[in-house]
Formats: C-alpha cells, sequence, structure tokens
C-alpha cells in the first residue's frame, strides 16, 4: 500500500468470509458484502444476530478470526490507522468525556482525524445541527435527539467517503427521526456511502438503498427492499407470518423466526 | 441541513501523525483533570491538609519530624492520584464508552492512555511542587536545593509505581462500582504500610512487610532525597523495588486490560 490517496474502485466497503468469535461463540459467520460509492446499505437482524460485531470488526474495535475487510481498497488489519481515516463511526451507545463542553468535544474529535477547526467552524457546524445554543454544555445535558445529531456531526466532522451508524435512530421520537433521516440522505448526496445497522422496518425502507437480513452471524439475503419482498413473498415461513400484503417485516420475521432472540 | 457538505471528490482522507494525536489528547485530558473536582480534591487538598494537621498539637512530634511529615503528604497524594483517581477514571470512561468511541478514531491506541499517564504525571509534579512550597512558605519546613530536586524526582517515580497499581486494579477489576470500593479498600493499608516501615510497634513483621511495601519504599526514598537519612544500601533496594512493583504492575494492567465494558 502506498501514501497515495487509495484508487476510486467504486465500492466503498468490502467484507469478505468475515468470521468473529467470542471465545467460543461465533458472533459472525462467514459474512460477506459490498457496498458501492454513494450507497446507503442497511443491515437487519434481531438482537444477537451479528450486526454490532460486523460493524465493530469493520471499526477495528474486534479482531476477526478470519476474512478479509478494505475500505476503499485499503486493508482494515493491515492499515487500521489509514482505514479508520476513511470512515467515520456512530456507536450504538455514544458517550463522551463528560467535562467537555459540546464545542469542545468537536474540536477534539476533528483534530484526531487531522481536521483543524477554528472556533467560527465549530459554531457553524453546531448551527447546522441546531445545536449551537448548547455549545457550553456538557454532552450528558444533552436530550437524546440532541446527543444522535452531535454523535452524527463527529461521524463525519473529516468528510469520510464511507460513514458506519449503529442503530442511529433508536430511542427517538418520530420527529427526531425524520430529521436524522435528512441527514443521512444529505450525507449520502454529498457523495458518501453509509452502512447502518437498525431495527426499524420503516427505516430500512425509507432510507436504504440496499438491505441484508442477518441472523446467527450470516447474512440471509440481500437485495433492495422492494426487491426482498418480491423475492421471498411466496415463501411459505414468510407467507405464514404476513397479515395481509407482504412487508418487509413479513420477510424479515418469516426469514429470522419468531422466537425471541435476546 | 448537509446539503452544503464539501463533496469528497479530490478530497484525500489521510491518517494523522501520532504526535498531532497526542497533542488533541493532551489538551482535552487536562481540560478534563482540571474540571474534576474529585481530582482536585485528591491531588491538593488531601496532601496540604495532612501536611498542616501533622504539625498541630502538642504531640505532634510523635508522629514524625519534618520529612515525614513532607513525605507522608507526597504518599499520600500519590496513592489518591494514581491508584484512586486514576482508575477510577479510567474505570469510568470505559463504562461509558468513552474509549471506545476513542479507539475508532485513526488515533494509535497507545497515544490514548500514554496521554492519561502524563496528565497524571503532571499532576504529580504540581502536587510535589506545590506540597513544597507550602511545606516550606506557610509551615516553615525547608530543604537544600538539592533534595527538593531529589524529592520531586522521587515524587515522579512514585508516581510511577502508584499508576502501574491503579492500571493494574483498572486491568483486573471490570465495573467502576467495584473499582471504586475496591479502590478505598486498598487506600488504607497502601498508605498505613507506608508509616510503620520505620516503625517496629507492630512487630518485626509488620515493620518488614512495611519496609518493602510500594509506599514504604517511596517513604525511604524520599527520605533519604530530603536528607533526613543517607543514601544506603537499603535506599537502592527501595529504588530496584520501586522499579520492579512499576514493571509488574504495568504488565498485569496491560495484560488484562479491556477498553470496553463488554
Amino acid at each position: 500500500m502506498t501514501s497515495e490517496a487509495p484508487p476510486v474502485t467504486g465500492l466503498a466497503l468490502q467484507v469478505k468470509d468475515l468470521r468473529v468469535s467470542y471465545g467460543p461463540k461465533r458472533a459472525v459467520d462467514g459474512v460477506s458484502l459490498d457496498i458501492n460509492e454513494g450507497e446507503i446499505f442497511g443491515l437487519l437482524g434481531p438482537n444477537g444476530a451479528g450486526k454490532t460485531s460486523t460493524l465493530s470488526a469493520i471499526e477495528g474495535l474486534l479482531k476477526p478470526t478470519s476474512g478479509s475487510i478494505l475500505i476503499r481498497q485499503v486493508d482494515v488489519r493491515a492499515h487500521p490507522g489509514k482505514a479508520k481515516a476513511l470512515i467515520g463511526v456512530q456507536l450504538q451507545s455514544t458517550s463522551f468525556q463528560s467535562e467537555l463542553k459540546i464545542s469542545e468535544i468537536v474540536k477534539l474529535y476533528a483534530g484526531l482525524y487531522g481536521v483543524p477547526l477554528t472556533k467560527p467552524a465549530i459554531f457553524d457546524s453546531l448551527t447546522e445541527i441546531h445545536l449551537s445554543d448548547e455549545a457550553s454544555r456538557r454532552f450528558s445535558q444533552l436530550s437524546g435527539g440532541q446527543q444522535k445529531r452531535l454523535a452524527l456531526l463527529i461521524a463525519t466532522v473529516h468528510d469520510p467517503p464511507l460513514v458506519l451508524l449503529d442503530e442511529p435512530t433508536s430511542g427517538l421520537d418520530p420527529q427526531a427521526r425524520r430529521q436524522l433521516w435528512d441527514r443521512i440522505e444529505g450525507i449520502r448526496k454529498s457523495g458518501r456511502s453509509i452502512l447502518l445497522t437498525t431495527h426499524s422496518m420503516e427505516e430500512a425502507q425509507s432510507v436504504c438503498d440496499r438491505v441484508a437480513i442477518m441472523d446467527a452471524g450470516k447474512i440471509l439475503t440481500v437485495d433492495t427492499p422492494a426487491g426482498l419482498i418480491e423475492k421471498h413473498k411466496k415463501d411459505p415461513n414468510v407467507l405464514a407470518v404476513a397479515r395481509g400484503q407482504v412487508t418487509l417485516e413479513d420477510v424479515f420475521i418469516g426469514l429470522t423466526g419468531r422466537e425471541l432472540h435476546d | 441541513m448537509t446539503d452544503d457538505v464539501v463533496p469528497l471528490q479530490g478530497r484525500s482522507v489521510a491518517a494523522p501523525t501520532w504526535s498531532s494525536s497526542l497533542k488533541v489528547l493532551l489538551r482535552a485530558d487536562t481540560t478534563t483533570q482540571l474540571r474534576t473536582s474529585l481530582s482536585l480534591v485528591l491531588t491538593f487538598a488531601l496532601p496540604l491538609i495532612l501536611l498542616v494537621a501533622t504539625g498541630l498539637g502538642k504531640n505532634s512530634a510523635v508522629l514524625g519530624g519534618p520529612a515525614f511529615r513532607i513525605s507522608l503528604a507526597l504518599t499520600v497524594g500519590l496513592v489518591s492520584i494514581g491508584t484512586v483517581g486514576y482508575s477510577l477514571a479510567i474505570a469510568r470512561d470505559r463504562d461509558t464508552g468513552v474509549f471506545q468511541r476513542l479507539r475508532v478514531t485513526p488515533a494509535p491506541t497507545w497515544t490514548i492512555m500514554v496521554s492519561r499517564w502524563i496528565v497524571q504525571l503532571g499532576a504529580v509534579l504540581v502536587m510535589a511542587i506545590v506540597v513544597l512550597v507550602v511545606a516550606a512558605v506557610f509551615v516553615g519546613i525547608t530543604l537544600r536545593p538539592h533534595n527538593y530536586l531529589f524529592t520531586v524526582l522521587v515524587a515522579l517515580l512514585g508516581s510511577a509505581v502508584f499508576l502501574s497499581i491503579g492500571q493494574a486494579i483498572v486491568g483486573l477489576i471490570a465495573s467502576a462500582d467495584t473499582l471504586n470500593a475496591a479502590g478505598r479498600l486498598l487506600y488504607v493499608p497502601l498508605i498505613g504500610l507506608s508509616l510503620f516501615g520505620d516503625s517496629d510497634r507492630l512487630g518485626t513483621t509488620v515493620e518488614l512487610v512495611s519496609r518493602w511495601s510500594p509506599g514504604g519504599c517511596l517513604e525511604t526514598l524520599l527520605s533519604a532525597a530530603m536528607g533526613a537519612t543517607a543514601w544506603s544500601g537499603q535506599s537502592w533496594g527501595a529504588l530496584f523495588a520501586s522499579f520492579g512493583y512499576t514493571v509488574v504492575f504495568a504488565v498485569i494492567g496491560i495484560r488484562w486490560f479491556r477498553w470496553g465494558a463488554r
């Protein structure tokens, strides 16, 4: 790998045969997926399906047992620093240093990505997400929606080509959720790719270009939301759970089962 | 809205250097340290209170001479900063996910911890200077110039010992609550043992254990550094033992440390 910017291949992310284990338990079992540039890709799955573990391996938080992860042709395991510079991350439960003000948190994370931000630039970025009045407050003093907006701002503060969002709208009210969807759409419009996990079928249908359904560490199926419905609408398991016209949720439950996945 | 985000075309995203990451982290960690009231109390208030309080009353002389008073204040400060304050701050940030958020940035992982250590060493340095200044100006205990230098150097060595103990504790104990309790339990023997290194009032076994405990070694070194006792074979032993404690506890702390709460 050279120090030059990686060549644009049309693929923002390539994951091949990824396996992640926690001791004897295999959390991710042979996951392969490609995400195109400018695409919003959703990972759907019940609790414990391996969504967050897949994301954690891509983010470099977990060491995979085997498999390869390329972000714009940069190998995550061989060049972790370079790969991390290419991604923006919003973790499932985000927390920042409790003693820092919001403006200081933005400055810290921009600095960690090598983006020097002036005070006016920080103020502008906070204004953009309607948090300029909160610049001197602490993260814990923000509402859930404000915290998610700040987390998304920080995930994109360095204009990364790939943004990873782990359940970005969980716990938000419908207004905040719609606002965040608009922001995610805006990120895509600026040319970036997004990989997000969600439990919301509505979110997957509204935001994602393609969706993968995961269960027990494996990807069961991948397509556009409409394509998934079309592909599985005659599946007996899906028909067994459908109440009228087959929906994405019917496909999801039909493929992953009715039982709880705690 | 994010529509005005700069498009990616032609923009190279490169990992920042480790030195720039460390600089940014140091700024944030210093700010955090200065804003944490508990750390300020542990760093300055407790040692100064002890320094002054041990000189009060008719029988204050039985507690020890001027050098003992300074070394007791410094030891309490070092144990408070290194073993209690540091380990609690690390455990709290681990529990809330602050470290995981930092680890998904391109900053090398070691810079996250080294930044914390540097800030703690800085706190120790300031604490030692403040204690010595207060001792000289307000309590009337003065040392010769080179003894001041040796005392500060020994305080820094002592901080390495107690920081490594703190690192070992936070490596071995997963939750912040348990660690809080364990830290309080350890606080008493660590300081108590340092008090009885030169006394056989509790028997020779306790004296021996006390003399070679981390606190006892520090007392021996501080006493020699301040010129209260001559540098001897026991001083060399205490020096090597302190290095040994630092290495052993640091290895334990690093080997078993987990960045995330899970």
